[in-house]
């Protein structure tokens, strides 16, 4: 019998899955003996002991859990953890620079006084990080766009919003011929 | 209490007919879990959960002059750019650029919206509109197709059977020659948002004569699943698309909410809502500007 205390919930789940699963994350390989229903955050927060990843709904509706998955950013606490085998897995602790740096959008969330609490800090930056993978001189719209799943509680949207818009700007967009 | 006693990641439907079929025990497809995992956690518990969502071949767009087929397991962020392929499609591109969060078009898909059964669900509506048909591979390898309503069939419910698995989704595109299509909803906030009431229109229209040779329109959120308003349908097919037809389009949509939904708390709202909504579909279909009817005029 294995019990795992999640929020305020006790949770008993007798039957293991009988292959460990094993997780690609940050670069590092994680692996453990679970129950199939385990979540992506469950195994992040509980095996890994990622705690940089929140957990505010486990219904996709705030974002605090968000972590990009091959890339892009998704809700973690909406993915089962064996689902994400194979697949390459960043957290917050994953875009620390190995020398401890802070990455650029973590540095600029600090620089614009982007946290207040910091709850939501974590998904906001890795929503942010996925759009600026993928589009790497967005405008305000699809920032708004791309930071419309991560709420903050604090409501300090405005700073957060211009925080992305720095480090947006400062990427070189190559001028296409 | 039962646990699951197993789960399975087929990279093939021919890996997963292989599973599927040898197993007796309740069975759960997951691809995006979007919403599997809100039911997990409220204690749905099958005997086996196969994860779909490695399968290349459930996951594509293909396209050519009258017909669109997009695998089951395609996420919902996929589908966003398909209106510069097919402006027959457009609505189902609105659609899934209004879809939930980035986080969520990532990882929902097309066929599990149509698993959820949702009455909210956004695709539901669009793809009724656009006449689809479902392929769906059965427990025992046989396949069958079938159209939205005969697979969804009340709220949350739908005809298929556990194990049945929808492979892919099949757009006809055969309204006349020149489809066009346009989708709109309202919820209580802009992104993220469940939808109150949800329009999808697809018109075979005549450029030159601005005529409205064929059209189909389906409300979604308005009942336990998608509703075609066939009789706003008869009093516009075939007209020439000008502020009259625009007027009778908005005023026979509050007709078919009212018939809808009698009675309802929301009816009082929604009877309104419909028309502002109406007007957004009817600019975005026909790409030109149309006034509210004389009744709200001043209103907004």
């Amino acid at each position: 019998m294995n019990f795992l205390k999640q929020d305020n919930l006790l949770i008993t789940e007798p039957a293991l899955k009988q292959e460990p699963i094993v997780l690609q994350i940050n670069g590092v390989e994680y692996r453990d003996y679970t129950t199939a229903t385990k979540t992506l955050s469950q195994f992040l927060r509980e095996t890994a002991g990622l705690t940089g990843v929140k957990t505010g709904c486990n219904e996709g509706e705030c974002g605090a859990c968000t972590v990009l998955v091959d890339n892009k950013p998704v809700n973690s606490c909406l993915i089962l953890a064996f689902q994400a085998e194979g697949r390459q897995i960043i957290t917050i602790e994953g875009l620390l620079g190995a020398d401890g740096t802070l990455s650029p959008l973590q540095q600029a969330f600090l620089d614009y006084g982007a946290v207040q609490c910091g709850y939501c800090t974590p998904g906001m930056i890795l929503a942010a990080e996925g759009l600026l993978r993928e589009i790497p001189n967005p405008d305000d719209r699809e920032i708004r766009r791309a930071l419309a799943g991560n709420i903050c509680r604090c409501s300090g949207f405005l700073n957060i919003i211009k925080a992305v818009k720095s480090v947006a700007s400062q990427t070189d967009t190559p001028v296409v011929a | 209490m039962t646990g699951i006693a197993r789960t399975a990641s087929p990279e093939t439907i021919g890996e997963t007919s292989a599973i599927v079929a040898g197993f007796t025990g309740s069975i759960a497809y997951i691809a995006g879990g979007t919403d599997l995992i809100i039911a997990l956690e409220q204690g749905f518990r099958p005997d086996m959960i196969v994860d779909i969502s490695r399968m290349e071949a459930l996951n594509f767009v293909e396209i050519n002059f009258k017909h669109v087929r997009i695998g089951a397991a395609t996420p919902v962020s996929a589908l966003t750019k398909l209106n510069e392929l097919h402006k027959g499609i457009a609505a189902l591109s609105q659609a899934a650029e209004q879809f939930g969060s980035a986080q969520i078009r990532n990882r929902a898909t097309l066929g599990g919206n149509i698993a959820s059964a949702k009455p909210a669900g956004d695709l539901l509506p669009v793809l009724m509109c656009l006449d689809c048909h479902i392929e769906v591979l059965c427990r025992d390898g046989s396949t069958k197709k079938l159209a939205l309503d005969e697979v969804v069939t009340d709220s949350g419910t739908t005809s298929l059977d556990n194990g049945d698995l929808i492979t892919a989704i099949n757009l006809p595109l055969q309204l006349g020659d020149n489809p066009i299509s346009a989708f709109g909803k309202i919820g209580r906030r802009r992104e993220l948002t469940i939808a109150r009431l949800n329009l999808t229109v697809l018109a075979d229209y005549q450029t030159e004569t601005s005529l409205a040779r064929d059209i189909r329109i389906v409300a979604g959120a308005i009942g336990p699943v998608p509703l075609r308003l066939k009789c706003v349908e008869q009093e516009l097919r075939g007209r020439k698309v000008d502020q009259t037809f625009a007027d009778d389009f908005l005023g026979a949509l509050t007709g078919a909410v009212d018939a809808a939904i009698p009675g309802r708390y929301s009816q009082t709202y929604k009877r309104q809502a419909v028309m502002g909504l109406g007007l957004d579909v009817l600019q975005s279909l026909f790409g030109r500007e149309f006034s509210l009817p004389a009744c709200l005029r001043g209103m907004t």
